[in-house]
């Protein structure tokens, strides 16, 4: 090839211009990949936000002892047989009574239209607050309700004067109400801690519908994997790293725990069923089985990284100990595994957050069911059925109240603190605590 | 006594073979521990090792067996009559568990159970057990068989129980000596529950394999195979007659993982090759992590996202105005958002065997006058290949066997369709649908399940071998 | 006293093939090449000698504008190929590195057939017109590397299946079939048994008919018998460069004939 450098001849330019565009491909598709994952944070974000600040109302409540407790013993029985309704007219009272003090009108609308704004789920709360504290009745207290979730809609922007001229559950002059409520400091939107704290509640009353049940009920099954993972993984991880020898058997394991580190997470869900619910008759939906058919299938994924926390440390390290007299045993308990640790608690750190995450095989256990009673303490609580909450968030996806939606987004976003928090934590215990050998 | 309470009496008992152990061991050698071979909590460890390990296999295999003996016992004593078309032997069976258990307690409250059905009934009432139908004679005699054998069987077990445990302790009090090496005994024992641990992984595949063999040779005997192969309709029916073929079923997974695979893979590997190649050691450092974020994502997030987002704009801007359809789940909906889950997978894994190759060959390639995108796509790319197609084959199997995205991403009917605008179902789908649906354990229908699990678990597990073989040759290449 | 086989080669031609003036090399803080002029002559075999660590890589590796692939690397001072500036930001450095050939320590033949390893200079640098074409190219640069007789039957096998010897030979036949004119060879014997050692140093010898030779060597041995001129290295600076048969006999520089004898290096 002869001819002067300074000149590009034509071949070359060719060549270079291909090769800028073979980069701009590249830089696209990283470009691609991150705006994908923007776009999935802005609707998740964009969708679930709002479910942190709830609709209120606030008003004083006469809990007239004529409706509540005609014979006036204030014997428990008594008071049980008033139900959900008698109390939710109790409010529904109560709030007309509160407009007309105010001087708001209310147009064209009757009273029950007004007991209509408020949730029913309130009523069976009041009713609760009541039998609790029988002396209250003949009492004037104040009292704050959720409003239904078409107001609670209404003042996130699902529902307008359109749609609700055409929605059987609401009407333009109830939101015009609402509106006047608002503006009189009765009705306002508050953080709502309900979202935490309350069970999950029916389809109808998405304005009530928490998380308390599925916190809990995630909380157990994380506690049941991480109790049962971290012991057997460590000690399985150990057994293959520092003692198993090289034989076809020690093979057969190997390979067993890479493919079932692979295995659909559907599979296990089968193996639950099969093998903790209907060999072995543990109550279905409950997070002892829960917990146990995510240790199954956390177990591969703690021994990888394990394994390689151990290969880590360096060999010096045992010989220093093995020529000192200690037994193989006493050389990997007392040296090897401490240092190794930190690598060890990452890894496990992060199997549980993909345990945490984890959906269908807690559906074929049996967790779909709609659980609104707390789980108990454990032990027992471990049997009792509960909810978990990728499930919740499933759940939820289900319902037809679009007003679901938005209380699923907010659960997922929920979930996503909690992962964050704890791929975060162990971020920084791998760059705190992890040694460079 | 109740097994609760009888392990705790086992705890104590432990504790105690180890104080006595020990306290042996240092007063065998004259208060000096340094004449003992082991250091003396070792010679307590073994002796309490002696009397648990026993007693607790005892326990296990005990409870293990008691259930279906007494069972079976029981269910003798039933009379054929009893079982009819409209009570089956598992609501018989169920309701004389129920009974077993409210005889339990009405004898724990103190009253005796009567023999007269309607006073029998009102008592089990009392104690919050409701029957599904009018127990008969036998069937009271079946739960009092139950119920008595069961009582015996505690009994029983707590007595042997506690005479294994000191047994055991007696024999290992006996070898305590001052040479003997209790050590090496407590850590044979450490071993063997490394390995039994170990073993686990092995245990979980046997399961695995058996729960889905099991109750798919259950399903065979109910419906042909051959139309569970090869027929091209999937519609189950809730009193019979339903059609079970999977194909359709399979055409919508591979479908919708080929448009994943088509969305993840370029994205993936160009990703790769420019965090690689070209990119400065800032930017893989926030890019890289960033793309793995994607792979931390529960799946429930993207099939919400699938549903309320990405399925009504491709419906509202793709399908609606070219008349592809009007469905906002659909293949391409499911296909394109498991496509964004499986990218990290594709560039990730490329990634690692991309910086493996040697560079050495990029050197050569270079000094030849090549160009850096020549030099990927002619030297490193083809040395790179084989881990890159198992990285491929990975990222597939994860595709196929998704659920929660195609759950909610995908709907639920079964169609063998090109159009991809149009809802297909998938076989993970179908496995969730039909074991939470209604229909009964024992049908068809719901043993269906196993057999797509079944189908799925053999189909992913050729894939990942398949995958690991490939990349194993490569790796031969390298070492 | 061995024969003194250097003194009967003399040196062809003086025309000066590369230039290099005041050439600095830094690697981040690291100042690794020091104030270096030196001219290659044409169709000449020119030696670089010294210790480890002294530069001599660096600086070949200047010459064909390798140094750019590493990050910290900063090249300053002007290097000529031809009267042209190599660092003038008018050069690509891939048509520099089809006029400047390089053979590496390590025999690095790609994972293709030996056929395709010959041709894939060409073929990228669009040098033939069509397979004829492109076959006697391959041929050409596989009997030059005197290789054609050991692999003719066998061009689409892999290179990587060649003994180590073959693999050198068929990467320096991979190099010239880009025709160069200059080719540099960084340690090229260094991972070779002595057979095949002597098979590439015949090889050098052949090959300066037609190319400006760069070898870099760690064998002053090697240097004695295969180049014409040689250069010595050490910390970074050029310390002496003249004929061959000068250097090894009558050194200038105190440094230059410690590392001859033996004391340093």
């Amino acid at each position: 090839m002869s001819g002067s450098l300074f000149e590009q001849d034509r071949k070359t330019a060719v060549r270079n211009a291909a090769e800028k565009r073979f980069r701009a491909y590249g830089l696209t598709a990283i470009i691609l990949a991150l705006l994908a994952l923007v776009w999935l944070l802005i609707s998740i974000l964009g969708n679930g936000l709002p479910a942190f600040r709830q609709t209120m109302m606030t008003f004083p409540v006469t809990l007239d002892a004529a409706v509540l407790d005609k014979s006036g013993n204030r014997t428990p029985e008594e008071l049980a047989k008033v139900t959900t309704i008698a109390y939710g007219k109790v409010l529904a009272t109560s709030l007309t009574a509160e407009l007309a003090a105010r001087g708001i009108d209310i147009g064209a609308l009757q009273p029950k239209d007004i007991g209509s704004l408020i949730s029913e789920e309130s009523s069976a709360q009041l009713r609760n607050k009541v039998l609790a504290d029988p002396a209250l009745i003949g009492t004037v207290i104040p009292f704050t309700v959720l409003a239904t979730g078409r107001i609670d809609g209404y003042f996130k922007g699902r529902v307008t004067m359109a749609s609700a001229a055409l929605d059987k559950n609401t009407s333009p002059e109830k939101l015009v109400l609402a509106d006047k409520m608002k503006d009189a400091g009765i009705l306002a939107m508050r953080f709502n801690t309900g979202f935490f704290f309350l069970p999950d509640a029916s389809d109808k009353r998405p304005e009530a519908a928490g998380l308390g049940v599925a916190i809990i009920g995630s909380a157990y099954m994380m506690l049941i994997v991480l109790l049962l993972t971290l012991p057997i993984g460590v000690a399985a991880s150990v057994y293959l790293q520092e003692f198993a020898p090289k034989n076809w058997f020690t093979d057969l394991i190997e390979v067993n725990i890479a493919n079932l580190a692979a295995v659909p997470s559907i599979v296990y869900g089968i193996l639950g069923l099969s093998f903790f619910i209907n060999f072995a008759g543990l109550p279905r939906s409950a997070p002892i089985v829960g917990g146990l058919v995510l240790v199954l299938m956390t177990l591969p994924r703690i021994i990888i990284p394990t394994r390689a926390a151990l290969q880590a440390v360096p060999p010096s390290i045992r010989d220093a100990a093995l020529g000192v007299g200690a037994s193989k045993l006493q050389t990997v308990f007392h040296h090897v595994l401490p240092l190794a640790m930190p690598g060890v608690l990452t890894g496990t750190i992060i199997g549980l957050a993909q345990a945490l995450g984890e959906t269908a095989p807690l559906l074929l256990i049996g967790m779909v069911a709609f659980v609104k009673d707390f789980p108990s303490a454990p032990p027992q609580g471990f049997f009792d059925p509960a909810s978990a909450l990728p499930v919740q968030i499933f759940n939820w996806t289900t319902r037809g109240d679009p007003g679901f939606v938005e209380r699923a987004s907010g659960a997922i976003i929920v979930l996503l603190v909690f992962l964050v928090i704890m791929n975060a934590g162990a971020i920084a215990l791998r760059s705190r605590f992890e040694r460079r050998w | 006594m109740q097994l609760g309470p009888l392990l705790l009496l086992l705890v104590i008992l432990t504790v105690f073979a180890y104080i006595a152990g020990r306290a042996r061991a240092i007063s065998l050698a004259g208060g000096d521990s340094r004449k003992l071979h082991s250091l003396p909590a070792f010679y307590g460890r073994a002796a309490a090792i002696a009397a648990a390990v026993p007693a607790l296999i005892l326990i296990v295999v005990w409870l293990i067996v008691q259930g279906p003996m007494l069972e079976s016992r029981a269910m003798a004593l039933l009379d054929p009559a009893d079982i009819t078309a409209e009570r089956s032997i598992e609501a018989v069976s169920a309701d004389v568990h129920r009974m077993t258990g409210g005889l339990n307690a009405i004898l724990r409250s103190g009253q005796t159970p009567s023999t007269d059905v309607a006073t029998l009934t009102g008592q089990l009432k009392t104690h919050n057990v409701t029957l599904q139908g009018a127990p008969t004679a036998s069937m009271i005699a079946a739960a009092t068989a139950l119920e008595v054998g069961q009582h015996r069987s505690r009994v029983w077990l707590s007595l042997l129980t506690a005479l294994v445990a000191l047994a055991g302790f007696a024999l290992a009090w006996r070898q305590i000596t001052p040479e003997y090496r209790a050590r090496n005994a407590t850590e044979r024992f450490s071993m063997a529950l490394l390995i039994g641990c170990s073993l686990i992984a092995v245990l979980t595949t046997l399961g695995i394999i058996a729960s889905l063999l099991f109750e798919t040779i259950h399903f065979f005997q109910l419906y042909p195979w051959q139309k569970f192969f090869f027929s091209t309709t999937w519609n189950p029916q809730f009193g019979g007659g339903s059609d079970l073929g999977i194909l359709p079923l399979v055409w919508g997974t591979l479908y919708i993982s080929t448009i994943a695979l088509v969305v993840a893979v370029p994205i993936g590997l160009f990703s790769a090759i420019y965090l690689s190649e070209y990119a400065g050691s800032r930017m893989r450092a926030v890019v890289k992590p960033a793309i793995e974020i994607l792979a931390g994502i529960p799946t429930i997030v993207y099939g919400l996202f699938a549903l309320i987002t990405v399925g009504p704009l491709l419906r509202d801007w793709i399908a609606q105005p070219m008349g592809f359809g009007n469905s906002s789940t659909s293949v391409a909906t499911a296909g394109l958002v498991m496509g964004i889950m499986v990218i990290p997978f594709v560039s990730s894994l490329s990634d690692d065997i991309i910086n493996a190759v040697p560079q050495s060959l990029r050197d050569g390639s270079l000094a030849i006058g090549a160009t850096p995108s020549e030099t990927v796509r002619q030297v490193v790319i083809p040395a790179a290949l084989p881990g890159i197609v198992g990285a491929v084959l990975l990222a597939a199997s994860r595709a196929i066997g998704e659920t929660m995205i195609v759950v909610l991403g995908a709907g639920a009917s079964a169609k063998l369709s090109l159009n991809p605008f149009e809802a297909m179902t998938t076989i993970t789908v179908k496995i969730v649908s039909q074991l939470t649906g209604d229909t009964e354990f024992a049908s068809p229908e719901t043993l269906v399940a196993f057999a797509l699990g079944l189908t799925l678990f053999c189909f992913t597990l050729a894939l990942n071998v398949l995958a690991q073989i490939i990349v194993r040759r490569y790796r031969e290449q390298y070492e | 006293m061995m024969k003194d086989v250097r003194l009967e080669r003399d040196v062809q031609t003086t025309t000066a093939k590369i230039e290099a003036r005041n050439v600095q090399v830094y690697y981040g803080q690291n100042h690794a090449l020091k104030d270096v002029d030196v001219d290659i002559l044409d169709k000449t075999v020119t030696a670089f000698i010294g210790p480890s660590g002294c530069g001599k890589s660096t600086f070949l590796r200047c010459l064909n504008r390798m140094n750019d692939t590493v990050a910290s690397a900063r090249v300053e001072g002007s290097i000529k190929i031809d009267g042209e500036d190599i660092y003038d930001a008018r050069v690509d450095p891939v048509q520099l590195r089809a006029k400047v050939g390089m053979v590496f320590q390590k025999p690095n033949p790609f994972p293709k057939s030996i056929y395709d390893n010959v041709a894939y200079g060409p073929k990228i640098h669009g040098m033939t017109r069509n397979k004829a074409e492109l076959d006697a190219v391959v041929e050409a640069c596989l009997r030059k590397a005197a290789l054609w007789n050991e692999v003719k039957d066998r061009l689409l096998s892999p290179g990587t299946g060649l003994s180590g010897g073959q693999q050198q030979r068929l990467c320096i036949a991979r190099a010239i079939a880009t025709s160069p004119e200059v080719l540099l060879m960084d340690e090229p014997c260094s991972a070779l048994d002595p057979i095949a050692t002597a098979q590439v140093e015949e090889l050098i010898d052949e090959l300066r008919s037609q190319f400006s030779v760069v070898i870099v060597t760690h064998s002053m041995q090697q240097a004695a018998r295969v180049s014409q001129k040689t250069a010595f290295f050490h910390l970074g600076y050029l310390v002496e460069y003249g004929e061959t048969g000068a250097i090894f006999t009558n050194p200038k520089d105190p440094r230059t004939e410690s590392y001859i004898t033996g004391r340093i290096g």
